[in-house]
Formats: C-alpha cells, structure tokens, sequence
C-alpha cells in the first residue's frame, strides 16, 4: 500500500523538490511525540555488508540524497583500527577479498581508506586432498595456453587477505568523509513493528523500530545486515533453511618460519582437504598468516586446549601427516610436538608444496566457531531486503561469505538507484524484485558448491575417493576449465 | 495403547490355536489392554508337557525322545505327544513364546520417580537390555538352539516362526516404552527382527566366556542402525532443503509457485 505522502517518490526529478519533501515531513514528525522519525532506508547491522551498502548509497549521485540511518549494537567507533596499529599482530578474523568486491570498494572510493599495509594479496593458491594427495594449483600464469593468450586486463591476484576490522574501518572511513548517515551506534534495537494509519501519515506498511534509546525510526525500505539470527528476517516473517554441519571451524593467527615459498611478492594460499573437514592456510603480510581448521567439535575444544607449541605442531601435522597419524594425534591429551617431530622424520613430504612450518601462535587468537548453513527463502519482503549473513551462511571452505555480501550491497544499491530514477517507491516489492532476481540464483550456486564440495571431502575411503582425485587432476591439467573456475572464484572477472 | 501399536497375537494365533485350543480363540482380543490379561497361550495339559519336555532339551535336544521324556514326567504316556500335531515344532513354539512373555518380568526397569537423580536410561539402551536379556534365556539350551533353527526353517514353519520373531520385535520396542506411531514404527520393528535373528545365529557359534562377543556383535549391528539412521535423517534433510531452494531459485526469477 502506498503512504499517503508522496515523500521520495519524486526524488529524482529534481534537488529542490526533494528538500521540499524532507521538510514537510519534518514538519510532521516534529508535530507530535508519538510519530517517529521518518527514514528512506535504515540498515540494521554496521558489518561489512551494511555498511558497503550505504557507503554504495551515499557515494552514488543518484541516492545521495536519500535520507539514511545506521543502527548497530556495538560501538562503532571503539572497534576501528588504529592507524598505527603494529604489523606483529593480527586479528584472527580474516577474510579473502576477491578482485569483484575490491572492484566494488574501488568504485565506491572506499578502497583508498584502506590500511594497505594489513592488506595480503596473494598470487597463488594450492589444493589437495588428504587421502590421495591429488592436487590442483591455482595461479592466472599458469591457465593461460598458445591458444588463449593472456589478456593484459588479466589480474594476477587471486584475492586480498583482510582483516574484518579493516574491511570494515575502511567503510568507515569512506562514510564519514560522505558523511549524511543518521548512525545510531552502540544502540540496539528493541523491537520492530509495522506502524498504524494516522489522519496525517498512513504508514501501516512501514517497519518501525524501536530503539534502546527510546527513538522511533519509519523505515521506507528496512535492510537487514544483522547477521545470521537477524531480527529484521524474523519481522520479516521469511524462513532461512538448512543444517548444521557438525564441525567448528578453528581460527588463529600465526606465525610461519618465513614469508613463504615465493616470497614476500609471490604469496601463495594452501587448503587440504581432510575427511574432518579442510584445513587453510591464508597469508598475511610479513611471516604471519591466518589459520582455518574445519573440524568437529570435540576435537576442536580439544586443540583449543592445547599448549600453543602442542598446538603449532598440530598445524603442521595437518599439512604434512596422514590422516590416520592425525586421527592418533587427536586421540593425545598433551605432547603432540614429540611425537609430531617424530612422525615428521618418516612421512616424505614435497617441502615446496606445503606451507611452511608454523613457530608460533598469536596469544589468544585461537577460536572457533560452528560452521552451518542458512539459506532464506527470500532477500525480499515488503519494505525488508535482506543483505550479506542474514540472507546466507555459508561453509568457509570456499572464502566466499564476505564477498557474497559485497555483492548482496552492490547489487541492492543498483536495484535502489533505478527505483529512485524510475520514481518507485524504493521499498516496494516491485522494485525490489531485481535485487533477489539477481542475488538468489547466484549466491544458491555458491552456496550448493560449497556444501557438496564439504560432503565430497568427508568421504574418508571408497571409490569416491579416487574419482574426486580423478577429477581434480582432470580439472587441474585443462588451463580453460581451471580458468572458468577461477573466474568464478574471483566473482566473475 | 493404539490398536496398531501391539502385534495382535491372534492374528498369527491362529496358526496354533486352530490344532489344539479352540476354545481360547473366542477369548483373544484383537488388542493389547491394559485391563484384561491374555489368556494362558497353551492349554493346562499342553503347558505340562512341554514344560517338562524343555528340561530334557539340554541333553536330547529339540526331538521327539525329549517331548514323550516330558510327557511321561508330566505323568502322560507317550501317546499323548499327540496333543501336538506339529511335534518337535511345538516345542521349539513353547520356548520362544514362553521366553518372549517371560521377558517383561525378567528385566524391569525403574520408574521416572525410582531413578530420582539418576541418568534417565534411553529407548535405545532398554531396548540393547531386553534384546540382550531374550538371547540370554537361550543360554541353557544354546547348544542345541541350530536345530531348532533347523526345525524353525521348514517350510510349513516358516511363517509361524517369522510372526514369532515379528511379535518379540514388538514385544521389546513396547517394553522399551516406544510410543511412535508414524512409518519407524514399522522400520524399527523391521531392523530390531534382522538384528535378533543375525545375533541369535552368531550367538550359536559364539564360545567366548559368558557370551560377551555376542553382546559385541549385537552393540555393533545396533551402532549401525543408527548410523543408517543418522544418514537416512540427513538425506531427508538434504532432500528438503535442495527441494526448498530449487523453488525460491525459480520465485526468486519471477515463475509464481
């Protein structure tokens, strides 16, 4: 149903006529107490899809003068990272950037915040199975043929390595110099609710929330980016699906014996895949890199128990030892080194093709998390749109989650930006139809190849076990088709 | 209880009461009550004989000499084995309904309010009990228990026996206190029937000290009934999922479902 007040829907047309509009409402919302404070879109949830969508709002011409508030229940401010922050340590949560959603920051100048120095591209990727050792590599030389000659928009970069915090500073920054953002931060919200037909202002179809700090905001267009229990999905009433996959996934930052095989220019990534789940290896800048384990969750309170030099040595076994040593090493309660060093001595290992040893572990970088998998049934509702960990988890084997999210926000901002140019109403399910005709399909693929990729590798013996290392190998020897993956990978370059 | 919930002991009865008691026939109900107890399965003279014929089973195994050594013992002459028109058959029907409804008065678990604060004991576990308890009442006569199987697997047998092995399946799931009433009540009745039988056969075979590779070989069967649980349960949740996101995928592109 349409608000009786045409407030917006004419936004485009012209400056003046939309500061007429804002200034009539104000009038109202100023005119009684009770009213709340009327906002085109208020994004629920400062994470990196939130905030990559209003940033994407505020730096586009066309929805710089859409009225927006931020609401999230942390501090904001308090979690950003210093400027001068030391290279010695980092933060355990780490995500990949793929090119796509660098090229997103980019052209919503966010990019240009960031704190290059925390920032780990990295060239080349190496993935292998646990059981057979089959093995694919990655790196955009290599694909190239004589008969598909390297393009010289080509990158070479597989994807960045970031921390979260600066993924999400970076967006910060870029905000604050836009500036325009009502952002209500710590401030949680209380309740939403669909607002009631006054003879002044019908907004019966309107979200409106209540916050902690007693303000009432009407929402045009309400987004979600609260992340996988999200309250605005639950208002929304749409149902999110799928399991649990019994494993935790153990992060920690650590420190290596050396920058890498390649060195400090050519930083490779390493993932085996182990039938307790796979095991990742991400570089950071200098001699760090950054550690995910999927593995189940007895055995992941166990390795949090251990002693960070027990530990270190677990990693290490995870890359070089079989999983029935490995299987044994979980079974010990202390004195993993020992008995890793020995096993070490009589397991032959290609140094070159595996990560190099890990010394040591941040001090209290190691945690862990249970690894599911939701999928709304829809992004849309009426005046609802839901964006990154609230429309999707995903399994983290793949990397993609950050950067399903980046896509969520570039997308939705698209899909705002020619509502206003069209004169729609910005938070009809017309106009928001386009965002989840273009988000589902595509983020439901990823999200499917990830989970059977996950069951493919759980299989611990069996005729299927030499089929997937056939099947890796085939891939992994066919430059196009490795090439195709890749692209995909990347986001579509 | 739910007709459906309890194997009506008439049904497959009629196979025995149809030889020498119809006059109990009149007397069975087509459901379990709590109310009403069953009547006796077996006839005062028939019972006689037979109870006094399973002692001699040990030494002369499940043959006629046993049957007329219990009829003369009961104080019958042999002629009397008569009674019996299947012979050795009935005997072998005597030791496995007498040992499926001695069952719920050899193992008795405690009430809700008797366990107090102990550890509440699951289905699954009073089941492994009782399926347990059932095999060890062969103990006695486990040496001759192959012919009985042998006996057991005559064709004219053959469905008297499986409705025997079908009414002890239910008997342990009922005494376990399983109350479900959707397509597992047919499917555990099913599982619990092969396992029995499987167990029972290697419990012929087995000479360990007091049984104990049985009861291994009895834990691990039932382990992988609830792993082909666990994944008959994940593929049902996969299924509903894929099913789930194959139609948002086509609403999500504008098809109206």
């Amino acid at each position: 149903m349409p608000p009786r007040l045409s407030l917006g829907a004419h936004r485009a047309v012209s400056r003046a006529q939309t500061v007429r509009a804002r200034l009539y409402v104000r009038r109202f919302a100023s005119g009684s107490a009770a009213s709340p404070e009327t906002y085109d879109v208020v994004c629920v949830g400062g994470g990196p899809a939130g905030l990559s969508l209003l940033t994407g709002l505020r730096a586009s011409k066309i929805t710089s003068s859409l009225k927006v508030a931020l609401v999230e229940g942390q501090d904001l401010q308090k979690n950003r990272l210093p400027h001068d922050a030391s290279l010695d340590t980092f933060s355990n949560r780490c995500s990949s950037l793929t090119p796509a959603s660098v090229k997103n920051l980019q052209d919503i100048g966010a990019w240009s915040h960031a704190n290059t120095a925390r920032i780990q591209p990295y060239q080349e990727m190496q993935v292998w199975d646990g059981i057979s050792d089959a093995r694919i590599s990655f790196d955009w030389d290599s694909i190239h043929t004589p008969l598909t000659l390297r393009k010289p928009t080509q990158p070479t970069t597989i994807a960045y390595m970031i921390e979260n915090v600066n993924t999400t500073t970076t967006l910060l920054s870029r905000l604050s110099e836009l500036g325009g953002v009502d952002i209500f931060s710590p401030t949680k919200v209380e309740s939403i609710n669909l607002g009631t037909d006054t003879p002044s202002l019908d907004l019966s179809s309107w979200p409106i929330l209540t916050l902690s700090n007693g303000k009432t905001l009407a929402a045009r267009l309400l987004v979600g980016a609260d992340g996988a229990n999200s309250p605005v999905r639950t208002f929304a009433g749409i149902h999110s699906r799928g399991f649990d996959y019994n494993r935790h996934g153990i992060v920690a930052t650590v420190r290596l014996g050396g920058p890498g095989r390649g060195g400090p220019n050519h930083k490779i990534a390493y993932q085996r895949f182990l039938p307790t789940g796979p095991i990742a290896m991400l570089p950071l800048p200098g001699n760090l890199a950054s550690l995910v384990w999927s593995i189940t969750p007895q055995l992941a309170a166990r390795l949090k128990s251990l002693s960070p030099n027990d530990f270190s040595a677990m990693v290490n076994a995870g890359f070089r030892l079989s999983a029935t040593d490995l299987d044994y090493l979980h079974t010990l309660e202390a004195g993993q080194a020992e008995e890793v060093a020995w096993r070490e001595k009589h397991t032959p290992v290609d140094e070159r093709s595996i990560p190099m040893k890990v010394v040591d572990v941040q001090e209290g970088t190691t945690a862990s998390f249970p690894l599911k998998m939701r999928h709304a049934d829809t992004y849309i509702g009426e005046r609802v749109a839901l964006v990154g960990d609230a429309a999707h988890t995903i399994h983290p084997l793949a990397g993609q989650g950050l950067n399903q999210g980046q896509g969520d926000a570039a997308s939705l901002t698209r899909v705002i930006e020619r509502a206003v140019q069209t004169g729609q109403d910005i938070g009809s399910l017309l106009a928001l139809e386009a965002y989840n005709a273009e988000r589902y399909a595509e983020n439901n693929a990823m999200l499917g190849v990830c989970d059977k990729l996950h069951r493919l590798y759980s299989v611990e013996s069996g005729p299927l076990v030499g089929l997937r290392s056939l099947g890796l190998r085939a891939v992994d020897a066919m430059g196009p088709l490795k090439g195709f993956f890749m692209g995909r990978a990347a986001g579509g370059v | 209880m739910a007709p459906p919930a309890r194997l009506s002991n008439s049904i497959f009865g009629i196979f025995r009461a149809t030889s020498f008691r119809p006059a109990l026939l009149r007397k069975c109900r087509l459901y379990h009550s709590y109310e009403y107890s069953q009547p006796p399965p077996f006839s005062a003279t028939a019972s006689a004989i037979l109870a006094s014929a399973i002692t001699h089973v040990p030494s002369y195994g499940f043959t006629s000499t046993a049957l007329k050594l219990g009829a003369g013992d009961a104080g019958y002459l042999d002629v009397s084995t008569n009674l019996l028109p299947r012979g050795v058959f009935d005997l072998v029907n005597y030791h496995l309904i007498m040992q499926r409804l001695a069952l719920k008065d050899n193992v008795q678990f405690p009430s809700a309010s008797e366990q107090g604060t102990a550890k509440k004991l699951g289905i699954g576990a009073k089941v492994r009990t009782l399926t347990l308890a059932r095999l060890r009442a062969n103990e006695p006569i486990i040496h001759r228990w192959q012919e009985a199987l042998a006996i057991m697997a005559q064709p004219s047998y053959v469905p008297t026996s499986l409705a025997e092995l079908a009414r002890l399946a239910d008997e342990i799931w009922f005494l376990a206190g399983d109350t479900s009433v959707d397509t597992s009540w047919y499917t555990k009745r099913a599982s619990l029937s092969a396992i029995y039988s499987a167990t029972e056969i290697f419990m012929t075979q087995d000479t360990s000290k007091d049984f104990t590779e049985t009861e291994q070989f009895l834990d691990a069967r039932l382990e992988d009934v609830t792993r082909i649980g666990g994944f008959l349960g994940a593929l049902g949740e996969w299924v509903d999922y894929t099913g789930h996101s194959a139609v948002n995928v086509l609403r999500s592109k504008g098809v109206r479902i």
